[in-house]
């Protein structure tokens, strides 16, 4: 390699070009000195220079001012770094579980290829974020990291094929679950046995940090033949098995029909590759009808008697009781979130954060990690309303994003404030699982457990009648929205279906609405820059507004994670 | 006291060292950099030239370990 | 073979939705309800007082309105049923009995609630939701939501007798047809079948799609021609396969496959007699309500069923049909954008020429077949592949004679 071409590589890598306009201007030391300790204002920030190329790579981390680039590194990212090895000990069940971990790295594609590039996501989901909303943002970031750990430790520990074929530590002692199973089923044997949603991790959460390699699922499962048009989730969900790269972690199985046609046909193919006891818990379609609750809570009871028979342990309701009751306190807290969040700009929560973290812990169910973070989130949403902080404060449009988000591109709501002001206050999925449990009496905990996870994440929306999609109008208006971001999820038959209701519904209704098409994980489809192209079309000929910082409206992201 | 404060002010200063190398680390973006360009090429090699099982050749009608009929057949 | 009685006039009452016959039990006083899923028991909607019609768009193009409102990304079924009730196709129509079996037949059905399509007072559209598994929950699930969503509604808005009475001669007037369709179906089995799958689908069709009190005695007739009707000397197709799939209700499309020299002998879709035309059974002391519940949910083998069980039985049941129709092999015939179908579609077409011997051709089709001549060339291929092999096989045969 030649000089000139290190040089070159160099510049590529770390050198930030000025703006034309910052070229020929005087030196201003107190500007500088305020832009070190402060950080540049929103409009002059010019984010969009510091990407390596195509890459999402930084070319140097943001400056965020020295306070807030002081917390980034060392309450963020070193503190992760640090944590996440503490976690892989802790979880891994001992040294051993150092052990485990490599292997799995080595072994398991969604781990080795996807995992280690976690700090990137942060950086994705809070680029550009200052103050109270970078921590509290950052706080739920670290939630999701520490509980992914857990559960792929949970999986190494046991895996039969990273043991040679032989059952690992705890393997008897795990249940897996299709990863749109309620973690809340489960809660009468927590303590004897610990539900692993199978592919939570491998594919769902996998996704987020790194879009790249799921795509190696979805190929897999088209490659014997399926049509690329069902839905990408539930292609890549039996990708994995096409592909060999699911942890053979535990006995049996619980699946179920949330939230769609393509989930009930993947538990056909999950069934034949798995070959060990598999019980189906699907629930109702039409599930505000009052007489469809007893035959759900009929299949749940059925569920439990499979788990004590297979498993051979006990129904547990004291457990039951606690965990319910622990997981209302989270339950009460996103109330709490949700009221501020609608009422107030003092919202420390990014939309991605609020997004991911609820649909996170709601599906995962009670585990200490969401009261431990919780109670950081909480004291600094204390504090930003106590103070009236004003955590977004360039917000020019408050939206609500409704159906399922784009995987890849999770975070486009960071850049939508970053370039445009929009600010994502509330998302369909955070609107799941609704619902108080109630634990005085058997029957109303029954009752409750039932109707909560009907309303799980895509189906509480999707399917049981129109009211419930069209139901957007009035969260609007609760969350004070003057926007609309809609996904328009291209294989999602049951949203396709009523795309065109919708679009009277805006016409009618005088709302700004803009349809962002994804194909949930697969960035091939509809790319980030497609993505962001087209919210720049509307927030330039229908809005006339101008970008708060010029250089993110078109720059490429294509072979970022 | 003074070969304390001489251990103390050696470890301060490298814990300085450290902490101002991790800082760089972080700053220009290192870490990421280095997943990027040499890690997670490494991997994709590694994965893709793995030998994996055939899950499709299994036989459709293996009839071991099914659910316990009681809960989901017509009684 | 000799044209079969009627036939041409059951194939001119599937040229339109509001044929005929159902204007004639319109005069007569009935009540039309609009179905489209197997899951919505036709024997109930076929209660005195009111006549079945499950849904087609029969005669299509582009659904461009209807695309307009679900894409084109959705099943064109759905699109094509939804086009034609906004043309006004379907406005005879006095209630759309719905279940929310699969997401765009269900979308469309929501439509009719949610707009203002159906241009007839009376109308009105019920969900009923049907359950995922077989088992005796599922069951008095399913008869809960069939009393509620059908007979309720049925007596309080047209005053319909849903009495065990009413329901018992239901179910007799339903058997009495399924006993000739099952009879006609029959002649399917033989080693050289009397009928053609082209003839039988629209016979088949008809019965979906007519009163049944206007065509039984058409279906009678038929059934006696069938008793002394003799196939063709020489033989006018190269194979026999056994058609399976989603929703199918166009006649052209079995013919077309026979026009390719593959005689379509059993008929395992939506849409289709297999199942679909099994007798119900009530057991004794059993209500007639529960006896149309279960029988339902025994009987269907849509691929939305989940117990592992039953997932595992499918295909077996289809081998058995394939078997049982001496079919040389299996057409898997998916709608374009259905979920369970291409997922189901997938696996059969992996599993059958492996574990069971049986050849398949696996297509994806459209609602409006626009794309006869690729899937002639299909066709075509399929059926030298299994002549190839039946020769193969015979050769095989003969060479082990000889060796013995």
């Amino acid at each position: 390699m030649k000089l000139k071409d290190v040089k070159a590589k160099y510049r590529e890598l770390f050198v930030v070009e000025k703006a034309p306009e910052e070229k020929n201007k005087p030196k201003d030391l107190k500007k500088a000195a305020r832009d070190f300790w402060y950080g540049k204002p929103h409009e002059e920030r010019r984010l969009g220079d510091l990407y390596v190329g195509d890459t999402g790579l930084y070319k140097h981390r943001e400056w965020r001012g020295f306070m807030d680039t002081m917390y980034y590194f060392n309450m963020i990212w070193l503190y992760n770094y640090a944590h996440m090895v503490g976690d892989i000990v802790k979880y891994g069940d001992g040294p051993e579980g150092i052990v485990d971990f490599f292997k799995g790295t080595m072994r398991y594609r969604w781990m080795g290829q996807t995992y280690l590039t976690v700090m990137h996501w942060f950086d994705r989901g809070m680029e550009g974020m200052r103050g109270e909303a970078m921590k509290a943002s950052a706080w739920h970031y670290r939630g999701m990291v520490s509980e992914t750990i857990r559960q792929f430790q949970e999986m190494f520990i046991a895996d039969k094929k990273m043991h040679g074929g032989k059952e690992g530590k705890n393997w008897s002692k795990n249940i897996a679950h299709n990863e749109t199973v309620g973690g809340s089923f489960f809660y009468p044997f927590r303590g004897q046995l610990e539900d692993i949603p199978l592919e939570m991790i491998p594919y769902f959460v996998s996704v987020h940090v790194n879009s790249h390699t799921v795509l190696n699922y979805i190929d897999a499962a088209q490659s014997i033949g399926l049509p690329s048009d069902p839905c990408p989730m539930c292609q890549a969900e039996y990708g994995l098995f096409v592909h060999d790269d699911y942890p053979d972690f535990a006995p049996a199985m619980i699946t179920t029909n949330e939230a769609c046609d393509g989930s009930v046909a993947t538990s056909v193919l999950q069934d034949w590759f798995l070959n060990r006891p598999l019980y189906a818990l699907p629930q109702p379609m039409r599930y505000d009808d009052p007489l469809v609750q007893k035959n759900h809570q009929k299949e749940i009871e059925n569920a439990w008697k499979f788990i004590e028979e297979t498993y051979g342990v006990k129904f547990n309701w004291e457990e039951y009781k606690k965990t319910a009751e622990s997981f209302n306190k989270l339950t009460e807290f996103e109330w709490e979130k949700w009221d501020v969040a609608a009422n107030t700009p003092y919202y420390p929560i990014s939309g991605v954060a609020q997004a991911l973290y609820r649909i996170y812990y709601s599906q995962d169910g009670d585990r200490p990690i969401w009261h431990e973070m919780d109670e950081h989130v909480k004291r600094i949403m204390n504090k930003t309303v106590k103070n009236k902080i004003e955590t977004f404060p360039k917000t020019r449009h408050r939206a609500i994003a409704w159906s399922c988000a784009p995987l890849y591109y999770s975070h486009w709501c960071t850049w939508a404030y970053n370039c445009w002001g929009i600010n994502c206050v509330i998302n369909m999925d955070s609107l799941m699982f609704d619902q108080y449990l109630r634990t005085d009496t058997y029957e109303h905990a029954l009752e409750d457990l039932s109707w909560m996870n009907e309303k799980a994440p895509m189906r509480a929306m999707a399917v049981g009648g129109h009211e419930h999609i069209l139901s957007l109008f009035n969260y609007m208006e609760r969350f004070n929205c003057d926007m609309v971001i809609m996904y328009d999820q291209l294989q999602c038959k049951g949203m396709q279906g009523i795309h065109g209701v919708f679009e009277d519904e805006f016409r009618k209704r005088n709302i700004h609405a803009i349809w962002v098409p994804h194909a949930l994980p697969d960035k091939r489809t509809v790319s980030r820059k497609e993505i962001r192209q087209i919210i720049n079309d509307y927030m330039t000929t229908v809005m006339h507004e101008e970008p708060l910082d010029p250089t993110l409206v078109d720059f490429d992201d294509d072979k970022s994670w | 006291m003074k070969s304390f404060l001489k251990f103390f002010g050696k470890f301060i200063g490298f814990a300085a060292v450290v902490y101002g190398i991790l800082f760089a680390v972080f700053y220009w973006d290192l870490d990421g950099k280095f997943m990027y360009y040499i890690w997670e090429p490494m991997m994709i090699k590694r994965f893709d030239n793995m030998k994996r099982a055939d899950n499709t050749t299994i036989p459709y009608f293996q009839k071991e370990a099914v659910a316990p009929s009681e809960y989901t057949e017509i009684l | 073979m000799k044209d079969l009685v009627h036939i041409f006039e059951l194939e001119d009452l599937l040229q339109e939705a509001n044929n005929e016959l159902i204007r004639k039990a319109k005069k007569d006083g009935k009540r039309v309800l609009g179905y489209t899923c197997y899951f919505m028991p036709e024997v109930l909607l076929d209660l005195p007082g009111c006549v079945s019609c499950r849904l087609r768009a029969p005669r299509s193009s582009s659904p461009d309105m209807a695309t307009y409102y679900m894409s084109n990304r959705t099943c064109m079924y759905g699109r094509c049923l939804l086009e034609r009730a906004l043309e006004g196709g379907f406005n005879f129509l006095d209630a759309q009995m719905a279940t929310e079996t699969c997401t765009v037949t269900c979308r469309f059905q929501e439509h009719l609630q949610l707009m203002d399509i159906i241009q007839n007072p009376d109308f009105f559209c019920e969900f009923t939701d049907v359950p995922f598994k077989k088992n005796d929950n599922s069951i008095d699930h399913f008869e809960t939501q069939l009393q509620a969503h059908v007979l309720d509604k049925l007596n309080e808005k047209f005053g319909i007798d849903t009495s065990d009475e009413a329901l018992l001669t239901a179910i007799k007037e339903h058997n009495e047809v399924c006993r000739l369709v099952n009879e006609i179906g029959s002649y399917r089995r033989l080693d050289e079948p009397t009928i053609t799958g082209t003839e039988f689908s629209i016979i088949m069709l008809s019965t979906l799609v007519c009163p049944k009190y206007l065509i039984i005695d058409k279906l009678k007739d038929i059934a006696e021609q069938l008793k002394t009707r003799k196939p063709d000397e020489k033989k006018t197709y190269r194979c026999k396969v056994v058609l399976s799939g989603s929703e199918e209700d166009d006649p052209n499309f079995i013919k077309l496959i026979e026009e390719c020299g593959a005689l379509v002998v059993a008929d395992r879709h939506c849409y289709g007699s297999i199942p679909g035309r099994e007798e119900i059974v009530v057991k004794e002391g059993e209500k007639p309500l529960h006896a149309i519940a279960r029988h339902y949910l025994e009987t269907s083998q849509c691929p939305r069923f989940m117990d592992q069980h039953i997932m595992r039985d499918r295909k077996q049941f289809l081998a058995d049909v394939v078997k049982e129709y001496k079919a040389d092999g299996l057409i898997i015939s998916q709608m374009k954008f259905c979920e369970y179908w291409s997922y189901e579609r997938t696996i059969d077409t992996l599993i059958f020429p492996r574990d069971f011997g049986i050849p398949v051709c696996s297509i994806e089709k459209e609602y409006v077949n626009n794309a006869v001549g690729q899937l002639r060339t299909r066709f075509q291929a399929f059926v030298e592949s299994i002549e190839l092999k039946n020769i193969q096989n015979s050769k095989n045969n003969s060479d082990k004679e000889v060796t013995a």
